[in-house]
């Protein structure tokens, strides 16, 4: 059992080490010094993990908790995001708006941030639902499409992740929902913040903690229960789930719900955690990175928790490596090229079988 | 009101080459049965290479450089989804990833996290013959991409529809068993095809920094490549079509671009945001009202296995 879950995450680990090997010989020729870029890639390590050398040679504790907290912080928006797109995937649909799903969730949870007056135990979770479900309706657009009239999810989702662009931030977060501070929304209340988990030291929020509980839960769901696995059928193939009576419908509604409410949670992460507003741009596409954690997790939840901790803490560390001058979108560049590798390795499993089988026949 | 429409006239043949010529790559592939979610990542390689490439070379020369960077990365997709069987949804956006991410990194690395150091942009040419004619003469003072854009639409459709090669294109992309039985390499001619969408959608990257700008910036084409993709989806996959729904978006933005500095009072009514949702949400609305796969090609997206029928 073990052997074979390792034998499953061997592909992606070689993509991974594959693209990181590649990266750094690319920079490596850019800068034209190998030694450089070997510094580079330390100072990466370094601003994602934790500056253990220097913990251990001044008691200096901050030293890894802040960058820790850092990488928590991008790794918990990479895994919603990514466990998104693998719960799509895992009913055989292709989640491209997780994006959208993220914008809407991370304004649902600056709105009711900002604009209810709660008890603090209780205005966090509610912004949470809120976002959750802000999310879950934007996915259900396209199932509707995709169930109702045959509409593919591919290209409906690109066109409502545009769509959700136009409306959020170029209509409702400078105009109707436009708070004090010029673009974007007003600053939510400390009652909805992200507690934060180790006091001023670190950045490390509920957000993490929060993500690695949605992604156990995801995998209880898919691996343990009757209807995780239906979902699953569902996805592996149609026809035959149909043919078997489960109901695909049912279990596509279900799945593109929980797959938007992820990506709203993601939203949400990064609004209460990080930017504490909706701002007038928000953020990175975590959105379609969440296609690269899933894809390189192997739309496992667990593979997904993995290479989100994995890319959140390289991404993290990229702005250490702007001290050597390397721009800090350089651990984007690896992981694009990782998923790259990863769509290129689909392939040679299919060429390997193919040599095995052509003496035989 | 004629200035009114000449202005908006030459706004939209500034936007429209862009998005004629990455509207027209993307149905180029697709017709061939290769899906073509890589169009934004391969309008930000031509824009990128075609600027930097302009910095010591001639600027025509340069959109020629830009081109051919495109057509390699599409060359690439070509490899992924067709000799390795990726998936090519997954390939085009793992393309999309890279690019985004590889230009932020070289902009950075050599010049400025914003923007390239401008560049000699296109001449701008005119008919004198149109100068005095009303609203033929907005056709006047654009670079020759722009007339280019005008014309290739109809040379495309004109390939696809009126000759040999066209007719097996389109048949490689409804039925490649069917093209294979001809002794011709579906393959081969899918790749063809891949790549020369990955030549136009580069030299619609190009027009950005090298016409409609003069300059490469950080944010290009900043989802124009997905708009092409409605500008496909909107005209039903055909090049005549893609090109009309192309100028279509083009005419409305301009539309918005004007109304938001000559009458702001209209975008109190109907916001600017709104207007800018539309094309993406109109695509949607064609295609909810057609349902199925709308025009789409039958064997888009599905690779050819010649030992599987």
């Amino acid at each position: 059992m073990a052997d074979g879950r390792l034998a499953r995450a061997l592909p992606s680990l070689l993509a991974v080490t594959a693209a990181l090997g590649a990266c750094f010989v690319a920079l490596a020729a850019a800068l034209g010094d190998a030694g450089l870029a070997a510094e580079a890639f330390g100072q990466m390590a370094l601003g994602g993990f934790g500056d253990v050398p220097r913990w251990l040679s001044t008691g200096d504790a901050a030293a890894v908790l802040r960058p820790l907290g850092e990488s928590a912080g991008k790794a918990s928006v990479l895994l919603l995001a990514g466990l998104s797109v693998a719960v799509a995937f895992q009913v055989g649909l292709f989640n491209i708006g997780a994006q959208g799903q993220l914008l809407w969730g991370g304004l649902a949870a600056a709105v009711v941030g900002a604009a209810v007056q709660l008890p603090p135990a209780l205005h966090l979770p509610v912004c949470l639902l809120a976002a959750a479900a802000a999310g879950a309706a934007w996915a259900l657009l396209p199932t509707a499409l995709k169930l109702r009239r045959g509409v593919h999810e591919v290209i409906s989702t690109i066109m409502l992740n545009w769509v959700a662009v136009a409306l959020v931030e170029n209509w409702l977060v400078v105009g109707p929902l436009q708070g004090p501070a010029g673009a974007g929304t007003a600053e939510v209340h400390p009652s909805a913040v992200m507690p934060r988990l180790l006091g001023e030291s670190s950045r490390l929020n509920l957000g993490l903690p929060l993500s690695l509980a949605a992604a156990a839960a995801v995998a209880a769901w898919l691996l343990r229960t009757t209807h995780g696995l239906e979902t699953r059928a569902v996805g592996r193939g149609q026809e035959a789930a149909r043919a078997a009576g489960l109901p695909v419908e049912g279990r596509t509604w279900t799945a593109m719900a929980v797959a938007g409410a992820l990506a709203g949670l993601a939203g949400a992460v990064l609004v209460l955690g990080s930017e504490l507003r909706y701002p007038g741009r928000l953020a990175a596409p975590y959105g379609f990175d969440g296609i690269a954690m899933a894809l390189i997790g192997g739309n496992h939840p667990l593979g997904v928790a993995a290479s989100s901790l994995l890319f959140g803490a390289l991404r993290a560390g990229g702005t250490r490596m702007q001290l050597l001058g390397v721009h800090r979108g350089f651990p984007e560049l690896i992981q694009g090229l990782a998923l790259l590798f990863v769509a290129a390795r689909l392939g040679w499993a299919w060429l390997l079988l193919r040599r095995k089988e052509t003496p035989r026949a | 009101m004629l200035e009114l429409l000449e202005a908006l006239l030459a706004s939209t043949l500034d936007y429209a080459p862009a998005l004629v010529f990455a509207a027209l790559g993307a149905t180029l592939s697709e017709r061939a049965g290769v899906v073509s979610l890589h169009v934004e990542g391969l309008m930000r390689t031509g824009a990128f290479v075609a600027a930097v490439a302009a910095l010591s070379l001639p600027t025509p020369l340069a959109v020629c450089v830009g081109m051919a960077a495109a057509a390699a990365v599409a060359g690439v997709h070509a490899l992924l989804s067709l000799r390795l069987r990726a998936d090519q949804v997954i390939s085009g956006m793992a393309l999309n990833l890279v690019a985004l991410s590889l230009f932020s990194f070289l902009l950075e690395a050599r010049f400025s996290p914003t923007g390239t150091p401008p560049i000699a942009q296109l001449s701008r040419h005119g008919l004198p013959a149109l100068e005095g004619v009303p609203l033929l003469r907005a056709l006047n003072g654009h670079t020759a991409l722009t007339w280019l854009a005008l014309a290739l639409p109809f040379a495309l459709s004109f390939l696809l529809y009126r000759t040999a090669w066209g007719l097996r294109v389109r048949a490689v992309g409804e039925a490649p068993a069917a093209v294979a039985t001809l002794g011709v390499s579906v393959a081969g001619l899918r790749a063809a095809c891949v790549v020369g969408g990955g030549l136009l959608a580069g030299l619609g990257g190009a027009v950005l920094s090298t016409s409609t700008l003069d300059r490469f910036e950080q944010h290009m084409p900043a989802g124009l490549g997905f708009m092409a993709l409605a500008a496909m989806v909107f005209g039903r996959w055909s090049p005549l079509g893609a090109f009309g729904a192309a100028v279509f978006f083009a005419a409305g933005n301009a539309l918005r671009v004007g109304l938001a500095s000559s009458a702001p009072g209209v975008l109190a009514v109907v916001p600017q945001g709104v207007l800018m949702a539309l094309p993406y949400a109109l695509t949607l609305g064609v295609l909810a009202v057609q349902g199925g796969r709308g025009q789409a090609p039958a064997a888009l997206g599905q690779p050819y296995d010649p030992e599987h029928r």
